[in-house]
């Protein structure tokens, strides 16, 4: 009977699964395997491949001092979008969960949030410049209230316009997660500790915090996953003032330099890959669920 | 019932007595569907009923592929155009590893090259276009006005001839066969701001000039960026290029080096990345000159704000224009009716309508003899003769743009052209060229 | 017992009243709601920030531009997003985009919600899958595009928006919404679905009865991301795509040109829209709440 069961579990776990893996044998699997095998061939400098076993690509990628400034400014660009949206989203989940009282608010301001997403990303792109621009909304406004004289023009294309515009995109990937952790913390939990005598601070320190490790945890992947696969929000926004990883291989593509892109980006896949197995190491999400 | 005339003055057919030219034609299709095979039946009617299928896909650039120009295609020749815009890098991308998925590619000179190497195209038989021998002597002979094309670069003349239908280099000379047509082209120099530059520019050494420090700009593209580099400072005497269209690594480390240096100095305001960044940049006064394109100085003006487009002529060796030219191919696979359609459509192209739409946008057409046809004196005096508009300019969409007097920036179209000095291209170390480029975007 | 299995212990229902946890006895708010509100109100102004641009110009008249001053007011750019006078197919690739979105989304939320029942249970290979899955997460987008419109050639088939471009979609999506099943799953006890099955339930009845009620707010999300995600791909439907742009892509070769202020217009639309759903869906169920209340009360 045991047996019979996980088998049937087994089978079943197979079954549910399938369609996972229809759908990534031929949109990853089996392009990523091409991708590595092109980043070990030679090009002929016409986007065709001379057939031969090379590990030029790679050295070059890995002698570049350019490879190198390239991960370091894209990861500064991820550290910091992710420190902010983590901040942001911490506290607007925490609102949301605990300080509005009804559900069908709470649902509703939620939902406010989401509504510019559902105008393309590329035209909000577009629209930071009537927004952040010299002449824009912001800086006619400081302006006309006196608080600064000469309009800033560090809000746009410069790396700040490119943080804003990814906090601005990213945060909702945080704050959905983290409130879903949230949501199931039993607030009699917390009563309990207000009873105790904890300030409010300890009760977020120790109770709420460490419940919501999880959301954090996923937040920071799509997060990490989403900025360190970017390159058009650094282009628009940094006025060609910065530099992504995948930016640069956009321009190898664009002159058909296959092997090269292909090494770079097997290079970056795996580079993010290990970034997220850290943080998958800090809390494990699938030991939860198999709980 | 009497015939009527309607507003234009032309006579209609009155309801239910001759049956319209369409009807006409769609009974005697009936008829020769009928009939098919018979040889009684003429081959136009055959042809208009086996095309109205046909679906050529376009896909190019949003300058070069227009849906307006689509639509009138479709329209004239009866059967479906598709055009689908895409950027530069997809485009190319698209062509070599889809092939399959275009029917019609938009290429440029090099784009072109690179197609051919690859046997994505088929050559196009030049004796199957109808204008061919009207084509301006740039692409037919190399020359213009009895100068030669300077070949700094990959101008449109060197790419466009391949010996056989199938062969995968570049034939030095005119030939049956050509890798692509050339259907819009035009010199490209800076942009400035008239009113915040104290003196006319003629000279692209003014835009490293550290007067306007803080307020140039150049543009975002590696490969165009850095001839619009390269014609600065050969300009500014700091160095003799060779070939600024196939730069050495030596001359491309030289120019890198030079703008890491301008950059950190604060000379660029910014790189721009898309045409309305540098429509804005210029328009708001943040730059006061940078590398532009003609369509976008236009859009400054219709703004209401001064902006021209620096008439860069050559002196010596030195300035002159960065030319480009964009193109229609055939691909490979297309054949039988399809590639029947797609001569068509090429030829299509000459015939003047889509040469008179893109001189609006300040481009040029191969044949201007018969753009001329379906433009007005007006225009035609404005955008090719350099002459001052007799009346109001107005764009491709009817929005007024030059008010009656200006004269075009540059000049005539034969001024403006035959001071082309490079074209844009592929030079042979792209790969490093762009790692260079990207060195300097993070500088 | 540990944190979480205090905080998520299974007590009887409480009594229907509004929760007051954590206000003072006083039934006042305490001071941190101020602060909290006020961030949240700065957040959605922030938010709003590029949407407010957007409204205002997409007011102009036919001379207008992508930034201020503004020109004239008109509708003129409203009309021109439905009759596509200017460069860009803007309403096609619009009508392309969604439908592709909610397909994604459906096909999402499915696949995802079967994923997450899948790797409850511990099966052979499934480490392999999951790794498999964050690496579809991380990849980039562009070259898996190369890849696949490659082997789409060498094999003959033809790329399109619904076809190729959703599959690659997919790839992106599905590993968002199965780590969020993962999170969203461990609100699910075993001992539910052992009680439901006890009672009599077959799998089917306990999945629809038991199963997705609770997990429907994660499912919510999943749906979520999945339409958002899908609506912005850029970098793996860019060489999937096939001859037709779907709206990013379209936008992106727009900048090449003239842009087109339609944009602003086809982002009021949207906006209005949206609320309008939006509007629509919180009245139905504070209705179907209301209805509920007073039911019982009513018999």
């Amino acid at each position: 009977m045991e047996s019979k069961t996980k088998r049937r579990g087994s089978n079943a776990g197979w079954l549910l699964i399938l369609p996972l893996v229809l759908v990534l044998v031929p949109f990853f699997i089996v392009p990523i395997i091409g991708v590595v095998a092109a980043s070990f061939v030679q090009s002929d400098g016409f986007g065709g491949i001379i057939p031969s076993f090379t590990l030029e690509n790679y050295k070059g990628v890995f002698t570049s001092a350019l490879t190198y400034q390239l991960y370091w400014a894209t990861l500064k660009f991820s550290v910091v979008a992710w420190f902010f949206s983590l901040l942001i989203g911490f506290w607007i989940a925490y609102f949301l969960v605990f300080h509005v009282r009804s559900p069908l608010l709470a649902l509703g301001l939620f939902l406010i949030c989401t509504v510019p997403f559902w105008t393309s990303n590329i035209i909000r792109m577009i629209s930071w410049i009537p927004l952040l621009g010299k002449e824009g909304l912001i800086n006619s406004a400081l302006i006309k209230t006196h608080v600064i004289s000469q309009p800033l023009d560090v809000l746009l294309f410069s790396s700040l316009a490119v943080v804003i515009a990814y906090v601005h995109q990213l945060t909702i990937f945080m704050i959905v997660p983290i409130f879903n952790s949230m949501a199931r913390i039993d607030k009699r939990t917390m009563e309990a500790a207000r009873d105790a005598g904890a300030s409010r601070f300890e009760i977020v320190r120790f109770i709420v915090l460490p419940l919501c490790k999880t959301g954090i945890a996923l937040g920071s992947i799509f997060v990490v996953s989403i900025v360190m696969g970017d390159f058009f929000v650094v282009k628009v926004m940094s006025g060609g003032g910065s530099a992504s990883v995948v930016g640069a291989f956009y321009e190898d593509i664009g002159v058909l330099q296959y092997p090269t892109a292909a090494a770079s980006a097997t290079i970056l896949t795996i580079i993010v890959l290990l970034l997220v197995v850290a943080i998958l190491r800090t809390v494990d999400i699938r030991k939860e669920l198999t709980r | 019932m009497g015939r009527d005339t309607d507003k234009l003055g032309k006579r209609s057919v009155a309801k239910g007595q001759l049956p319209s030219r369409r009807q006409l034609l769609k009974g005697a299709a009936v008829v020769a569907g009928a009939a098919a095979g018979s040889s009684v039946i003429g081959a136009p009617v055959i042809w208009a009923q086996e095309i109205k299928d046909i679906e050529l896909r376009h896909v190019g650039v949003s300058y070069s592929v227009v849906k307006a120009i689509g639509d009138q295609a479709a329209k004239d020749l009866g059967f479906k155009v598709t055009m689908q815009n895409v950027d530069t890098s997809a485009a190319i991308n698209r062509f070599i590893t889809q092939p399959n998925s275009v029917d019609i590619p938009d290429l440029e000179g090099w784009q072109a090259k690179l197609a051919a190497k690859r046997g994505v195209i088929q050559g196009i038989n030049v004796k199957k276009i109808k204008e061919f021998d009207n084509f301006l002597p740039i692409f037919t002979k190399g020359e213009l006005d009895g100068q030669k094309i300077p070949r700094q670069g990959i101008s449109p003349y060197e790419a466009m001839y391949i010996e056989k239908a199938d062969s995968t280099d570049l034939h030095e000379g005119v030939t049956e066969w050509a890798t692509f047509l050339p259907q819009v082209y035009n010199a490209d120099s800076i942009g400035y701001r008239p009113d915040l530059v104290d003196h006319p520019v003629t000279e692209w050494k003014d835009l490293l000039s550290p007067k306007y420090k803080g307020k140039a700009a150049i543009l975002d593209v590696p490969a165009i960026g850095i001839m619009d580099a390269a014609l600065c400072f050969e300009s500014a005497d700091l160095i003799k290029y060779g070939n600024k269209g196939n730069m050495t690594t030596k001359e491309i480390d030289f120019t890198i080096e030079k703008l890491i240096e301008l950059k950190k100095s604060g000379h660029f305001r910014a790189t721009w990345t898309t045409f309305d960044q540098s429509v804005q940049l210029m328009a708001a006064g943040e730059v006061v000159i940078q590398s532009m394109w003609s369509p976008a100085v236009a859009a400054v003006r219709v703004k209401q704000i001064p902006c021209v487009y620096a008439p860069v002529n050559k002196k010596g060796d030195k300035e002159g224009y960065r030319g480009w030219c964009n193109g229609l191919g055939l691909m490979k696979h297309l054949s039988g009716k399809k590639l029947e359609a797609a001569y068509e459509y090429i030829n299509w192209y000459y015939t003047g309508w889509q040469g008179a739409f893109v001189s609006r946008y300040g481009y040029y057409s191969p044949v201007p003899s018969t753009a001329k046809k379906e433009m007005t004196p007006t225009e035609w005096a404005f955008w090719y003769e350099g002459k001052p508009a007799p009346e109001e300019i107005k764009d491709p969409y009817g929005v007024p743009m030059e008010k009656a007097g200006t004269v075009r920036d540059g000049g005539s179209f034969l001024e403006r052209v035959k001071n082309i000095s490079c074209w844009n291209t592929l030079m042979d170390e792209a790969a490093y060229m762009n790692k260079r480029w990207n060195d300097f975007k993070v500088a | 017992m540990t944190d979480h299995q205090l905080a998520t212990a299974n007590v009887e229902p409480v009594p229907n009243r509004r929760l007051r946890a954590l206000a003072p006895s006083r039934g006042g708010r305490p001071w941190t709601f101020y602060v909290l509100a006020t961030l949240f109100t700065l957040y959605v102004i922030a938010l709003y920030g590029p949407m407010l641009c957007i409204y205002i110009l997409s007011f102009q008249d036919v001379r207008g531009g992508l930034v201020f001053p503004m020109r004239g007011t008109s509708l003129h750019w409203f009309v021109d997003l439905f009759t596509q006078v200017r460069t860009g197919d803007v309403k096609g690739s619009f009508s392309r985009s969604i439908r592709l979105a909610i397909v994604v989304t459906i096909i999402t939320v499915v696949i995802s919600f079967m994923s997450g029942l899948a790797f409850r249970k511990r099966f052979a290979g499934d480490s392999v899958v999951f790794y498999l899955m964050i690496g579809s997460l991380v990849a980039p987008g562009l070259v898996l595009g190369i890849g696949v419109g490659l082997i789409c050639n060498l094999l003959g088939i033809e790329t399109s928006w619904y076809t190729t471009a959703l599959g690659a979609q997919l790839s992106w999506t599905l590993p968002f919404g199965v780590l969020v099943m993962f999170a969203v799953m461990s609100r699910l006890n075993n001992a539910w679905d052992e009680a439901a099955r006890d009672l009599g339930a077959s799998t089917w009845q306990t999945t629809y009865l038991v199963i997705i009620p609770i997990l429907a707010p994660g499912l919510v999300a999943v749906a979520l991301f999945g339409f958002t995600l899908s609506y912005d791909e850029f970098t793996r439907t860019l060489l999937t795509a096939g001859s037709l742009n779907t709206l990013p892509l379209e936008i992106w070769s727009m900048t090449l040109n003239v842009t087109s202020p339609s944009l602003y217009a086809l982002g009021t639309v949207t906006t209005l829209i949206s609320f309008l759903i939006i509007g629509v869906c919180l009245g139905t169920i504070a209705r179907m709440q209301k209805r509920r209340a007073a039911g019982p009360a009513a018999h």
